[in-house]
């Protein structure tokens, strides 16, 4: 069980920068997502930590100890890659040998262990198999034991989901989850989904242009995001612009257009006239019209199984709206939104002082 | 650091192509323009004399055009022999195409100058074609089939058809089965669909082929040499004699360059027809 | 359609013949019992191929020309493998410069090639002596089938497989061998005996810069059929044919093929 400390972390090809100082403690045993869009640096930062990319400046410590210099064979790491990346020519026992064989482990150890592996990922009866008769989801796991049979120090993975489809992705998402939890050992997972990322994650660190724009459990994330672009990449979120009313004992009134009030807590101490706040679809209700702290009209309306989901015209713009089967409105219809004040959030940095008279 | 590594990876490689493509065909343009010399291959000095040598004599200057109009018929009876043979193992099953890739290459196997030989054996007045026909009776006297531009572009027809079938094989490989079927499903009968879906997508194939034929039959020497005796004088085999029979370097390179831009001006003619055709 | 079926299949058919034919008529002279090149053969013997064996010309000529392809192939292999690796690996923008580049001695005439190397080695003072100028030729032309072989059999595959190796402890070294070699070896294969064929047979680039003394075969073969008509080099020729078939079944036993 190690801890990982990347301290300010720059990587730069050439002249553009991949990292701009990337800085994050990963501690024992946990379970950590990197998350964000393409290009945003995630996968550069796991090359980095595997060794396969040299950082040019900051330093990756393992336990303490500066390994930045060292190459990836000497990391004491293990790897998921996105494709796998199972020897095409060696047996699934032969593959799971390999990093023990270069550990120089005696063969009766090396036996010992790989089968250890192979019950643990279940895949036992397919030793002889060549990874091209395994199926996605074997090599999947194939690929997961032979990374773990060496028990490194740290486990990085890279979208090992990628390649999946969606019922196996769900399943391999817990199984990853609880082997993880039961060796115990410290992951870095690379994502960019970030259903992914929220589910398996004791904390999210989310990306992006090379910065980290957020580093806290999924909870956090999701319910108080750093930013409108964490909020917005993290799940759906409904933005408003709103007039401020008054501030007050750490809380804030906002007047809504139609000549409602919503109190939020916090806003900022410094005076202000608008502030952004956000609101998860999941917390905003239906209601008649006039009922609710905003009226708008329902534009569309999308059947989903476990809920309906509403788009919502209103003067603040078109809202998203997640509710319950049981309330069943029509397209067209006008009605009435309540918010849930003890959950909106409002977004960092985002008030505006007055503006200077012209 | 690292970088450096890597780039000794194709450092020899880069090295060895410039030095022995590069730098000498650099040599052969410079050498166009020296001057010739007596006893010795080439003189000091500019000069294009070599070019006006090559000019100014009909039996030189116009093995151009012949050369050309070989390279053009040749492609054309590559193009026509060999379009069948890839539609038939594009189409065939599995296992029989094995089988046909490898009658198709075959000849590649064996080395051009057997390759040749083989067709003096065929075509000779004695030979293989001329003898079963007297004995059939269909003829009394024997067919001039050798020595002559027919059997020369008929033996660089049989050389070069693999390098015909090649590219034609990958371009209708690559075409998607689901157009033609498509098309089918539209109402087009068998000879519509090939006449407007299957040529037109293995135009790349064509276009390559064609090409690749062409450059390869202007630049033979062996075949030409061994088939048409010596009656018929590609500029190929020209440039090779003043080359090494009569040590004139500079008309020997001006009459290569001459060649090779000449046959660059031929393609990109048929690049661009065949271009606008298929867009 | 109902008679244009037929005739494509006769055509067909008539085009796989006359692909095959130039090549069995030779073998077919070899086995001529007579003195020409008479045909239909005049009884069947092994005569010539008795009288090729004794033939120091033509021997000494089947074994220059061996001992110069397995050079130039080892040469090839190790040239042209360095470049397939970095070519799928490493090269970015340049990518494309390079493939043509290694191509380029395919690409060009080869008449040409070897009048412009002849040009360059004389400039430089060699000439066509100690074969350098011809060995050149030769590690030319074989150099874009190992090129072109090799880079297939790594572009179809995952090139994380030697980072998976790193990341499990292997160096560097010990990656391409365990895991890079094995896998390209196939493809190194095939590439090998291609370049060993190509410059078993090869005429232009021998032909020019051959030089005095000893000669390849095929250079040989041309220099007595411009002048003999027996069935002689017919024998060789089929030795020369045999030599090849038997090199690409063996090839093809030991490491399978499309």
């Amino acid at each position: 069980m190690t801890e990982v400390s990347l301290l300010s972390l720059v990587k730069s090809y050439g002249k553009s920068t991949a990292l701009k100082g990337i800085s994050l403690e990963v501690g024992h045993g946990e379970f950590v997502s990197l998350l964000g869009p393409s290009g945003c640096g995630k996968s550069t930062t796991l090359k980095c930590i595997a060794g396969f990319e040299d950082v040019t400046d900051g330093k990756i410590l393992f336990d303490s100890k500066d390994i930045s210099r060292k190459l990836p064979e000497d990391r004491d790491i293990g790897m998921v890659f996105q494709s796998y990346a199972l020897f095409p020519h060696m047996t699934v026992e032969r593959n799971l040998a390999f990093g023990l064989e270069m550990r120089r482990m005696a063969r009766s150890e090396i036996a010992e262990r790989v089968a250890r592996a192979m019950d643990m990922v279940q895949l036992t009866p397919y030793a002889d198999r060549y990874p091209k008769a395994l199926s996605g989801g074997q090599q999947q796991r194939v690929a997961l034991a032979r990374a773990l049979v060496i028990e490194p120090a740290i486990l990085l993975l890279d979208e090992p989901l990628a390649n999946l489809d969606a019922k196996l992705r769900d399943e391999m998402r817990g199984f990853i989850r609880d082997l993880q939890k039961r060796v115990g050992i410290t992951t870095i997972y690379v994502t960019h989904d970030q259903n992914e990322a929220m589910t398996m994650s004791d904390r999210v660190v989310v990306m992006f242009d090379g910065k980290i724009a957020q580093a806290a459990p999924p909870e956090d994330v999701y319910d108080r995001p750093a930013s409108e672009r964490v909020a917005r990449f993290v799940g759906n979120a409904n933005i408003l612009d709103l007039a401020v009313a008054g501030q007050m004992h750490g809380r804030t009134s906002l007047s809504v257009p139609g000549g409602g009030r919503l109190a939020v807590t916090g806003g900022g101490d410094t005076p202000a006239t608008r502030l952004r706040v956000m609101a998860r679809p999941e917390q905003i209700a239906l209601t008649g019209p006039g009922e609710g702290h905003l009226d708008g009209r329902i534009t569309k309306r999308y059947f989903s199984g476990g809920h309906v989901e509403y788009h919502v015209e209103t003067e603040c713009g078109t809202l998203n709206v997640l509710s319950p089967t049981t309330q069943n409105m029509a397209e067209g219809a006008n009605v009435g939104l309540t918010f849930d004040t003890q959950r909106l959030w409002p977004l960092p940095d985002s008030a505006r002082a007055a503006e200077p008279a012209a | 650091m690292k970088r450096a590594r890597i780039l000794m990876l194709i450092a020899p490689v880069a090295v060895l192509i410039f030095l022995f493509i590069v730098l000498p065909y650099v040599t052969v343009l410079l050498m166009s323009f020296r001057a010739p010399a007596d006893g010795q291959p080439y003189g000091a000095g500019f000069s294009v004399e070599g070019y006006r040598q090559f000019f100014s004599q009909n039996y030189y200057a116009l093995s151009l055009p012949q050369t050309m109009g070989l390279g053009i018929v040749t492609s054309l009876v590559c193009l026509l022999l060999g379009y069948p043979v890839a539609l038939h193992i594009a189409t065939a099953p599995k296992r029989w195409r094995g089988l046909l890739y490898g009658i198709v290459l075959s000849p590649l196997l064996v080395g051009i100058v057997v390759r040749s030989y083989g067709w003096t054996i065929l075509l000779g007045n004695a030979g293989v074609i001329n003898t079963t026909l007297r004995n059939l009776g269909l003829i009394e006297r024997p067919l001039p089939l050798m020595y002559n531009e027919f059997g020369v572009v008929l033996a660089l027809a049989h050389v070069f058809l693999p390098f015909m079938v090649l590219p034609l094989l990958a371009s209708l490989q690559t075409a998607d089965p689901a157009v033609r079927q498509a098309a089918r499903s539209l109402g087009a009968g068998r000879f519509t669909v090939f006449r407007r879906v299957t040529l037109p997508m293995s135009m790349p194939g064509i276009q390559s082929g064609c090409i690749l034929v062409f450059v390869l039959a202007i630049s033979s020497y062996v075949t030409p040499a061994l088939v048409g005796g010596m009656r018929v004088k590609t500029t190929t085999l020209l440039v090779v004699d003043a080359l090494i029979d009569q040590f004139q370097w500079p008309f020997g390179s001006a009459m290569a360059l001459t060649l090779a831009i000449s046959a660059g001006i031929v393609v990109l003619i048929f690049a661009r027809l065949t271009r606008i055709r298929w867009s | 359609m109902g008679l244009v079926t037929p005739l494509l299949s006769l055509l067909r058919a008539l085009v796989y013949v006359f692909l095959l034919a130039p090549i069995v008529v030779v073998v077919l002279a070899s086995l001529n019992a007579g003195n020409f090149l008479t045909f239909p053969p005049q009884g069947l013997s092994l005569r010539w191929f008795w009288t090729f064996l004794n033939n120091d010309v033509f021997i000494d000529a089947i074994v220059y020309s061996l001992i110069l392809a397995a050079l130039a192939t080892a040469v090839s292999l190790v040239l042209g493998t360095m470049a397939a690796l970095y070519f799928v690996r490493h090269a970015r923008r340049e990518a494309e410069v390079v493939r043509i580049g290694v191509l380029l001695p395919l690409i060009l005439p080869e008449i040409l090639t070897a009048i412009a190397l002849l040009f360059f080695f004389y400039e430089i003072g060699i000439g066509t002596q100690y074969k350098i100028a011809l060995f050149t030729g030769h590690v030319l032309m074989t150099l874009p089938f190992v090129f072109l072989n090799v880079t297939t059999s790594l572009q179809g595959r995952d090139d994380a497989v030697e980072l998976a190796a790193r990341t499990l402890g292997a160096s560097r070294m010990t990656a391409f061998r365990r895991i890079t070699l094995p896998l390209i070896a196939p493809g190194m294969a095939t590439g090998g005996v291609f370049a060993f064929i190509i410059s078993f047979d090869t005429f232009g680039v021998s032909f020019i810069l051959k030089g005095t003394g000893s000669a390849p075969l095929p250079i040989q073969l041309y220099d007595y059929l411009r002048f003999n008509f027996t069935p002689e080099a017919a024998a060789v020729s089929t030795v020369s044919i045999l030599l090849t078939l038997v090199l690409v079944t063996l090839s093809n036993m030991l490491f399978g093929r499309d």
